[in-house]
């Protein structure tokens, strides 16, 4: 057992380790504070001063996971400060090793008896040292080999699953499970690597005032507030636990939490503005005048790793140069904006549990020499190395310099009709045409060099010529038929940036005229075969003649993919004929009964086998495109095969 | 898009829609329209890009425009004509150079026409004398030279005008001494008072070969992306690839007409909306777009080409000189995978060859589809 002098919360006292390494205590010298006791299994995270800070001091966490949450500040307070720093910190640390190690083994066969808490957290602590001490668990050959990791990325990721059940179903016999997972999970290693890092990380403490409200239940006014809001409560506003030890035995509990949500110190705590008229509580005002210091003493500032020095700002002055620094900036104007400070001091509560994750828990604190020269703008010194990449690009347009002729291209070899001077003349007398008549005062006349004339009917235009007038009627209509239908496609297709991405299934079948079970049905079709032609061009390229019979078996996939897609466009097809029969009847027994002549238009009817087709037809191109070259190099390769038996 | 709530806020008791910038790139080659002479001629074109031009004028007191010729040997501004960069005079002494610099611009001879509105016949003038100048100037050898047009520098072009207008638009930067202490505690409704101009560019293209200026257009996109400038594209005659893709990046309208010569109705019914209209509109779209890119070597629009990892050159085919990236000279190494000879039938048990070593992670190397071109 060795103990020191150290003082908590401003009060002296002892802190103490215990012999058999299970608790770290301390107890008041004077009696005013009630003792503590941590257990060392339990603890989080242990920090301390640098050597060169003037105060000599540790911090002690323990995470929320614990029974007994909270940080913890000592100050040691004897002449022999600094050597009874090291003695404790020392024995601290060998003791939290010596627990994780005995916690972790047993962590998982004893969960239940009793202890399990502590076991899991070792175990989450051993976890977050794996994660952090080094990238090996985010090495793809890792990822693909845990089958664990990708089971729960499956459950959390339903539609994930979705396409991972249908495709195993569907796979061929003679690829193997092993075979198939492994294909499945190479081209999503990212989402593994991912799902890694989301399931290391956990959400931290919150700011409490700001969620507990109050709700009008049944025309009255009713708060509620958990335990843990209020354990929470009491750690990030000391004050209120204050409050709470020194009134409730007097107080109804109930009642001093209704008094606290209308008091000013709650709105003081928030950071909202005190006024006037608010209320005055006799019991809860006189802890308004809170020493902030003493909950600033706890916070433990020196800890938080300094990454840039914000301080060193204050040398240069501005003050001299003419701008003010910001209104937020100076002490002076705290009480203007409360808000602001409430809040800034809120992020360093939440701040201070939270472990820092790059870096040793228990190194010393402070900026290391290397971090140190890290942080430097080395970039901006004068004598820095040039480490930039250098690219030298050549000039592209010798790549095209030559062929770069009037002969050399598509539209190029229609323009060989002409020669040069021809098309220039061409153009000339062409412009001479509406120059000549700008010349004359009037400007061009527009009116007649379109051409419209509303009053020519579009038959006496055929008529007159049969070259198509610019600016005729019939031109003018057939462009605002193209326009209109291509107003009608990009409608239909909905791939407007502004409108919502996710469509419903429902209404999107109902644009293609086709069930919404045959649309469901075509997508999980199309999923799977993606999967499968995936998989196809990974081993059509592998050149392992090993997986010669994989690669066929792929192709005989592919083949049903083509065979579900035809049922889908054949049970649609059935569908529109049934709507045809009723719509042909339906002209039928209205033209017996008006007598009028309607007439029957199976364009009418949409969907069917062509809207299927129409939808899948990009995928039908990929099947064929794979099966093509498969077709192709197979034949190559058989050839070759008889070539060589010939010989 | 262009809605930003300052403006609702501040501007609250002028809800006219913003100005709006229409700069037309009008390819002008001349062996294209030579082609198309005897369905759509140049004069007649240009009368209805007149009328549309007028239209666009019409609609919004405010609203500018400029036409830049995208012509076989240069490209160059129609409207507004340029200035030559002539140093000017600093004191207002000499003010002579100055008054003939406008006088000159402007043109001494407009047609007072009492049936045209004078900001009409001013552009219509303007446009026509430069382009008869440009017509002059172009002679045969550069015809000769290329088939095309020179569509990039002619974005550019639209682009820098586009840019300066828009900074000439631009706030006067006082907004911010007026930042009360309440504005900085809500700091959402910080404002700024600012009017600003929406721009698009509209190109009315009938060359086709335009895959060797792949790249200068490729950055033209990504800067009228980044800009949230439109460009739309108006394709008489010509093969598409590039074009279309520059209107589908930057959400312009593509169209292709069927029967070039309803020009005039194509250009009123498609391309007049500006940007603040189309945000209500459905916009006519041509459905598939062809993204596919031109190979650096040969300017042939390929489907699966090769990607320089450095300096993401395109190649149609891996058999690089030394390996090294014709650009940039970096060394270029393919995966086995990829110049494996696909082994399709399964070989005898006895004869046993070097299995190939990256047989066992497959897929380390996926051809994702079809479509796109990779480089490991
Ligand atoms: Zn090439
Ligand atoms: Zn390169």
């Amino acid at each position: 057992m060795s103990t020191a002098a150290a003082s908590y919360r401003k009060q002296d006292g002892t802190v103490s380790v215990s012999a058999d390494g299970k608790a770290v205590s301390w107890t008041s010298s004077s009696g005013a504070i009630p003792p503590l006791s941590i257990i060392i299994a339990d603890i989080g995270n242990l920090q301390q001063t640098p050597a060169t800070a003037a105060k000599a001091s540790i911090k002690i966490v323990v995470p929320d996971s614990a029974p007994q949450p909270g940080s913890y500040t000592l100050q040691f307070t004897s002449s022999a400060a600094r050597d009874d720093q090291q003695t404790i910190t020392g024995l601290l640390r060998k003791w939290i090793e010596a627990s994780k190690t005995q916690a972790a083994p047993t962590a998982a066969p004893t969960g239940t008896n009793g202890d399990g808490a502590s076991a899991a957290i070792a175990l989450a602590q051993t976890v977050a040292v794996a994660a952090k001490g080094s990238d090996d668990s985010y090495d793809d050959a890792k990822l693909l080999s845990d089958l664990e990791l990708q089971m729960s990325l499956l459950n959390t990721n339903p539609s994930l699953r979705q396409r991972f059940d249908r495709a195993l179903a569907e796979k061929p016999d003679t690829v193997s499970l092993g075979q198939f997972s492994n294909q499945f999970w190479t081209t999503r290693v990212h989402m593994l690597r991912s799902h890694v890092t989301e399931k290391t990380q956990a959400t931290g403490t919150y700011n409490v005032l700001s969620v507990i409200k109050s709700k009008t239940v049944n025309g009255a006014l009713t708060l509620s507030l958990t335990k843990e809001q209020i354990e929470l409560l009491f750690r990030q506003h000391p004050i209120v636990q204050k409050a709470y030890n020194e009134n409730v035995p007097q107080l109804n509990e109930t009642d001093f939490w209704e008094r606290f949500f209308h008091s000013r110190l709650m709105k003081k705590l928030k950071g909202e503005r005190i006024r006037e008229q608010d209320v005055l509580d006799p019991k809860l005002d006189k802890y308004l005048q809170y020493d902030e210091a003493i909950e600033n003493s706890d916070q433990f500032i020196d800890s938080l790793p300094l990454f840039i020095n914000i301080e060193g700002n204050e040398q240069n002055h501005s003050q001299k140069q003419g701008n003010r620094p910001d209104f937020t900036m100076t002490p002076s104007n705290y009480d203007k904006a409360p808000i602001l400070r409430v809040l800034n001091r809120m992020s360093e509560k939440m701040l201070k549990d939270v472990p820092y994750s790059d870096g040793d828990r228990h190194a010393p604190v402070g900026v290391d020499e290397q971090t140190y020269k890290e942080l430097q703008l080395r970039d901006l010194q004068r004598a820095d190395d040039d480490n930039r990449v250098v690219l030298r690009v050549q000039d592209q347009s010798r790549f095209f310099s030559a062929g770069q002729s009037v002969q050399s291209s598509t539209s190029a070899a229609t323009y060989t009709k002409r020669t040069p001077s021809q098309a220039l003349a061409i153009l000339h007398r062409d412009f001479e045409a509406i120059s000549a008549n700008q010349s004359k005062a009037a400007g061009v006349d527009l009116q007649t060099t379109l051409g419209i004339n509303d009053d020519s009917s579009s038959d006496e235009e055929n008529a007159t010529s049969k070259i198509r007038k610019v600016g005729g009627k019939s031109s003018r209509s057939a462009a605002t038929v193209q326009i209109v239908s291509a107003i009608k496609k990009r409608h239909l297709h909905d791939d407007d940036y502004s409108s919502s991405k996710a469509m419903p299934t429902s209404e999107q079948a109902k644009k293609l005229a086709i069930s919404e079970a045959a649309l469901d049905n075509l997508t999980i079709t199309h999923n799977t075969t993606i999967e499968f032609l995936h998989y196809f061009w990974a081993v059509f390229h592998s050149g392992d003649s090993d997986r010669a019979n994989e690669v066929a078996k792929l192709i005989e996939t592919l083949d049903k993919s083509l065979d579900r897609i035809k049922a889908v466009a054949d049970v649609a097809e059935a569908d529109r004929s049934i709507q045809l029969d009723r719509y042909r009847k339906e002209v039928e027994s209205y033209n017996q009964r008006s007598g009028k002549k309607r007439k029957f238009d199976p364009q009418n009817i949409k969907g069917g086998a062509r809207a299927v087709n129409q939808v899948v037809e990009p995928l039908l191109r990929a099947i064929n495109a794979a099966r093509n070259q498969y077709a192709e190099a197979l034949q190559e390769q058989m050839s070759q095969v008889s070539v060589g038996k010939g010989l | 898009m262009n809605t930003i709530d300052g403006s609702d806020r501040h501007v609250q008791t002028d809800s006219a829609p913003p100005p709006s910038l229409l700069a037309i790139v009008l390819d002008t080659n001349p062996h294209a329209w030579a082609h198309l002479s005897s369905s759509l001629s140049l004069s007649a074109a240009l009368a209805n890009i007149l009328v549309f031009i007028n239209a666009h004028l019409a609609s919004g007191n405010a609203n500018e425009v400029a036409v830049i010729a995208s012509h076989s040997h240069k490209a160059t501004f129609l409207y507004p004509t340029p200035t030559a960069p002539q140093p000017k005079a600093r004191n207002g002494a000499n003010g002579d150079v100055a008054m003939n610099g406008t006088d000159d611009s402007k043109g001494h001879h407009i047609a007072e026409n009492p049936n045209k509105y004078r900001a009409f016949a001013l552009v219509e003038s303007a446009i026509l004398k430069n382009f008869a100048k440009l017509l002059d100037e172009t002679n045969e050898s550069h015809l000769a030279a290329t088939p095309t047009t020179l569509i990039g520098g002619a974005i550019s072009l639209a682009l820098t005008y586009i840019s300066k207008s828009t900074m000439l638009h631009a706030p006067t930067a006082a907004s911010a001494e007026s930042m009360s202490l309440a504005a900085l505690a809500d700091s959402e409704n910080a404002h700024v008072d600012r009017i600003p101009l929406t721009s698009r560019i509209l190109i009315v293209s009938v060359s086709g070969d335009l895959a060797n200026q792949y790249i200068p257009v490729m950055n033209s996109i990504f800067a009228a992306q980044r800009k949230k400038i439109p460009i739309d594209i108006l394709k008489l005659a010509g093969d598409t690839v590039l074009l279309q893709q520059a209107s589908d990046a930057t959400g312009g309208v593509y169209m292709k007409p069927d029967r070039p010569e309803g020009l005039l109705q194509y250009l009123m019914m498609a391309f007049l909306p500006d940007a603040t209209a189309r945000a209500s509109l459905v916009i006519p779209s041509a459905g598939g777009v062809d993204f596919r890119a031109a190979c650096f070597c040969h300017r042939k629009v390929v489907d699966v080409g090769f990607v320089c990892s450095v300096c993401l050159s395109i190649f149609c085919s891996s058999n690089l000189p030394d390996n090294l990236c014709l650009t940039c000279g970096s060394y270029l190494s393919l995966r086995s995978a990829l110049i494996n000879p696909p082994a399709l039938i399964p070989r005898k048990k006895k004869k046993k060859r070097k299995v190939g070593t990256d047989s066992a992670t497959p897929g380390a190397s996926t051809p994702a589809g079809s479509s796109t071109p990779m480089h490991p």
